[in-house]
């Protein structure tokens, strides 16, 4: 197939109601080809409502979308060249493993010659590891497995988008990071464009190299995962992806100074507000927590209150008069002394203005 | 010594099963013991029963060979004309219906079984009669049509009697099916019919099977419907019953022809339900 | 067209039912089509009080306080029983049946409780023969006169010269005819079987009963009634076998068809003619000249009664003109008693349905115990219904 754009899929001022309800509102979005872009947001946020109107199970109200440059309005979903893993994978229950994956290749016009079936379907099953589990039975198969059969059945039919729909949900930990890598490798290998959608920031930015953070059926933040981890656009973003100290501020001397609730002050960077009230949003890996004072802009005294060992890291609550409780992360070799600090023991928090975003405080949710 | 918590719950469960196991056992299982004795029985000079051990009752099934054909041949074609109806109905009702209305259009299936069999088709022989369809024909220059007493008017009562038992069953197994197989089966490229033949279709199997099974044995005992609707010039096995027990009083005969009818339905029972497991993919397959 | 079409339409909801209750009343086809569907089974109470509160009128024997009568639907006064119960201090339970042969089945298995009930004549010669009734001891029928009943009717009820059963009414099995649309006048039951196969092609019924059925074939063909003659059956056989194509239906319930004139022609009884014949002028009831057959229903006692005294006594009630002449108004069928229809008004003696002139009732004949249960026929019926 020639390609008739640089993009995979493009959303142009895309909006879907269900009635009275609006799920997602004026969404504007190109994925360029070979892309691996996660739809990451809040249950109810719209992120599943775009991946269906990608598949072709819903249809814009508004707007319209494009696939491989083509404006995809009124062509159902079996004449689209995506194909998707769903939710709890849907194996058809009546076929085994073999004709779950031979499905997608028989559906095709002009029919396909049997021994091509068979043998795409078994380099499938090959490139997902299930080489001997053909004609088994989808009961007879482990949740890890039954999403291995899934993606086989989606990738066999070559699609220039696989779609997937909170594939990893139902695995547990230990296997959802394995398929995560193993997802990686399959998009590298097979250099075709993914779209996931997922509620785990962690899995977004784990896998993709695009994250779309949407919320109330919008588009908060499009970029790297970098970009998104270290520069969220909104405390929203700030919020969800990672975890955030917030701090009540006010903007003074012009935007230069921010006053904390205790009194202190301390330099302004990153400002995305220039005057009036603001929240100061800090990750806890960029506090530092010691036993003396440190050097840095802005410290604070406090007492440890709670304790969370992590192995190579611990996670401290820490509870500062006039400014409530922090959350912040210590690598153990940060500590002077490499000793944990022990719940009840006063400490110093110092961290550098510059780590920090200042949003409006009109902004908080 | 008190009893332990086990021989507890097993004497709660007898004591729940005990009337419906009495109640199959006395009016299901000791009546049917009583046929199988008469079958193997003589007629007395004036009619009934008089005990004696032979087969000439089961020997001489052949007088009756003709209704035992027609209704084998009545029974699975009404089946599959109910099924051919109600399969678009029962397809509508659980995935076209909006969900607001569907439980009133289901109830509107369950409706006419409130009101007995006998009346909805003597309303038919009205319908069909002089006065009903042939009447308005009339009207429109079109003389002398008879329906009634046709083969084509006992198919349309057994379609009609028979409909709601072949909706329900294929309902809820339609209304089961996972509507995310049908959007995997749009999202690999299959045509909605392609869909509908190679998802939709298998996976309601159990349902479609349940209620050819249940029409079909139910068809194999009808009586009345060919009786009122075809004016008794088809004989069926519920006929012949009716005669040989009522009319001629040959009881050992009707009872060796019942016996044999009760065979010939596990026999299809057993095959239905190898057909719907095959199909389903596993034994968790209940029919009727 | 000038009528409007709603004048022949009786699809209304109102009239639908009336037939519907009609036919389950049993009044449609004198008790046939009620056995077949179950719905015959009925027990209906007349009267359950206790008779403490009345002084029975004739107690010179104890009659107990309750009785049971099996009998045909829709076959007595109501007031009947009501009026015994009043004068006797005895309630009577009715029991009503489908078939003759449901109440033999009932009487053969045992403990029926009934003290009196109303057989037909060819089964009676069967109840004594397995001893289920007794000779009636006239002495305690007074009222039953031997003088004014016809001796036609009251001879089915004598076996060996004693007296088993008496009379209730009797009635014939002919055959309606709709003149409006069969213009060929028919006299004989070879015009019946002649006329199915042509001008009422797809129109004519015969009764789903071997004994009328088969025995209106044989007499067409010149034969007995009864006959039980492997040859002449094998006619009979042929004949009807010839003629299944062209009917419109086998059939006892065949009072619904003639009304909506889907059938024009059917073997008929005689209580159905009349009914058809006054609501319907057009529809003629005819007896065949060449034979066919007459009824009598009868009451006897069985031998297990519980009660036989009040079984005696509401025999002697019922045998009494005054009080009989109440139940024939009540049921159309014609009496057997002279005192009887004495008592009748004009408009009903004068029926040509119900009270026929003597000659045309000639060449009818009884059906015979032998013909109801025999083998042979059954089969025949069989392969007929079944060809």
């Amino acid at each position: 197939m020639t390609s008739a754009s640089t993009n995979d899929i493009e959303f142009r001022s895309v909006t879907k109601n269900y009635g009275a309800v609006t799920a997602v509102t004026d969404i504007n979005l190109t994925v360029p080809k070979g892309a691996f872009l996660a739809l990451l947001g809040p249950s109810g946020c719209g992120k599943t409502t775009c991946l269906r109107m990608i598949g072709g199970f819903e249809q814009p109200s508004e707007g319209t979308v494009l696939i491989d440059g083509r404006e995809m309005n009124g062509i159902p979903a079996y004449r689209r060249p995506v194909n998707m893993v769903f939710q709890h994978y849907a194996l058809f229950p009546h076929f085994d493993v073999e004709q779950n994956v031979a499905y997608g290749l028989k559906q095709m016009r002009p029919k396909l010659p049997s021994a091509e079936i068979s043998r795409r379907v078994a380099e499938a099953l090959e490139m997902v590891r299930l080489g001997g589990f053909a004609k088994r039975r989808i009961h007879e198969m482990s949740g890890g497995q039954q999403q291995r059969v899934a993606l086989a059945r989606a990738i066999v039919n070559r699609p220039s988008v696989l779609l997937l729909d909170e594939p990893l949900a139902a695995l547990d930990k230990k296997l959802r990071s394995a398929m995560q890598i193993e997802l990686q490798t399959l998009q590298r290998e097979l250099g075709i464009t993914f779209v996931l959608v997922t509620h785990d920031q962690e899995e977004a930015l784990s896998m993709a190299d695009v994250v779309c953070v949407m919320s109330a059926g919008r588009i908060r933040q499009l970029g790297s995962p970098q970009e998104v981890y270290d520069r969220p656009a909104d405390l929203f973003v700030a919020d969800f992806v990672g975890k955030t100290n917030r701090i009540d501020a006010t903007l003074e001397a012009g935007g230069i100074t921010l006053r904390l609730r205790n009194g202190s002050a301390i330099p302004a960077a990153n400002r995305a507000v220039a005057s009036g009230d603001a929240i100061v949003a800090i990750r806890p890996e960029a506090i530092r927590l010691t036993r003396a004072a440190t050097a840095d802009l802005a410290s604070f005294q406090g007492t440890v209150t709670h304790r969370i060992f992590l192995g190579s890291s611990a996670e401290y609550a820490v509870s500062v008069p006039g400014l409530g409780d922090f959350l912040v992360t210590a690598d153990r070799r940060g500590l002077a002394d490499s000793e944990l600090v022990e719940p009840g023991e006063a400490v110093f928090l110092g961290f550098d203005p510059k780590a920090a975003h200042i949003f409006p405080a009109s902004s908080a949710a | 010594m008190a009893t332990s918590p086990e021989t507890k719950k097993r004497l709660v469960t007898a004591a729940l099963l005990a009337p419906a196991s009495l109640w199959l056992f006395v009016f299901l299982v000791l009546p049917f013991i009583a046929i199988v004795v008469f079958a193997f029985g003589e007629r007395a000079p004036e009619g009934g029963y008089q005990p004696s051990f032979t087969l000439e009752q089961f020997a001489n099934l052949g007088a009756r060979a003709a209704a035992f054909k027609n209704t084998l041949l009545l029974a699975p074609v009404g089946a599959f004309l109910c099924l051919v109806v109600a399969y678009p109905v029962a397809y509508y009702l659980a995935v076209k219906a909006s969900p607001r209305y569907r439980l009133v259009l289901v109830s509107l299936v369950v409706v006419p079984f409130w009101t007995s069999l006998l009346v909805r088709v003597y309303a038919w022989m009205y319908i069909l009669g002089a006065r009903g369809i042939p009447h308005l024909l009339e009207m429109i220059g079109i003389e002398n049509v008879r329906l009634l007493n046709t083969p084509g008017a006992v198919l349309l009562g057994i379609v009609y009697g028979y409909l709601p038992l072949m909706i329900m069953p294929i309902y809820v197994s339609l209304e089961k099916l996972d509507r995310r197989l049908l959007e995997a089966s749009a999202d690999l490229g299959a045509k909605p019919l392609s869909t509908f033949f190679g998802i939709t279709l298998p996976l309601s199997l159990p349902g479609v099977m349940t209620g050819v099974a249940l029409v079909t044995i139910l068809l194999l005992g009808e009586y009345l419907i060919p009786q009122l609707l075809g004016g008794g010039k088809v004989f069926f096995i519920g006929n012949a019953l009716v005669d040989l027990f009522l009319q001629s009083r040959n009881w050992p005969f009707g009872s060796a022809i019942a016996v044999t009818l009760v065979v010939v339905v596990v026999f299809i029972l057993l095959i239905a339900m190898r057909i719907a497991w095959r199909f389903a993919g596993t034994r968790q397959v209940d029919l009727v | 067209m000038s009528k409007d079409y709603k004048d022949n339409l009786p699809i209304s909801a109102s009239g639908f039912m009336d037939e519907f209750m009609r036919l389950k009343r049993g009044s449609v086809s004198r008790r046939h089509f009620l056995g077949i569907t179950g719905l015959g089974l009925a027990t209906a109470v007349m009267t359950r009080f206790p008779g403490a509160l009345s002084t029975p009128a004739y107690a010179a024997e104890d009659l107990g306080t309750q009785m049971s009568i099996a009998t045909w639907p829709n076959y007595h006064d109501p007031a009947t029983f009501e009026n015994f119960t009043a004068a006797t201090g005895v309630a009577v339970e009715v029991n009503v049946f489908g078939s003759n042969e449901e109440m033999l089945a009932k009487l053969q298995a045992g403990a029926s409780g009934w003290s009196l009930f109303v057989p037909t004549n060819y089964t009676i010669s069967t109840y004594q023969k397995l001893g289920l009734i007794d000779e009636l001891d006239m002495s305690k029928v007074p009222n039953f006169s031997s003088t004014t009943q016809n001796t036609r009717f009251t001879s089915e009820g004598q076996i060996d010269g004693k007296t088993f059963a008496v009379p209730k009414n009797w009635g014939t099995t002919g055959f309606a005819v709709n003149t409006d649309k069969l213009k060929t006048p028919l006299k004989s039951w070879k015009d019946f079987f002649e006329i199915a196969q042509t001008e009422a092609d797809g129109r004519a019924m015969v009764h789903d009963y071997q004994l009328t059925t088969i025995g209106s074939a044989l007499v067409s063909l010149g034969y007995g009634f009864n006959s039980i003659d492997a040859g002449e059956l094998a006619k009979a056989e042929e004949l009807l076998i010839k003629v299944k194509p062209h009917l419109y239906a086998i059939n006892s319930d065949y009072q619904p068809s003639m009304r909506s004139t889907d059938a024009w022609m059917t073997m008929c009884w005689t209580n159905d003619g009349a009914q058809l014949n006054r609501d319907m002028p057009e529809i003629a009831y005819i007896l065949g000249t060449d034979g066919g057959e007459i009824w009598t229903d009868f009451y006897a006692i069985p031998k297990d009664a519980p009660n036989k005294a009040a079984g005696y006594a509401l025999l002697n009630y019922l045998m009494d003109p005054t009080n009989a002449v109440k139940e024939h108004i009540a049921n159309g069928a014609p009496a057997t008693d002279s005192r009887v229809i004495e008592l009748l008004p004009k408009e009903i003696t004068s029926n040509k349905i119900v009270y026929p002139d003597e000659a045309s009732l000639t060449p009818l004949e009884f059906g015979a115990a032998v013909t109801l249960t025999d083998p042979a026929r059954a089969e025949l019926m069989a392969r007929f219904k079944s060809a």
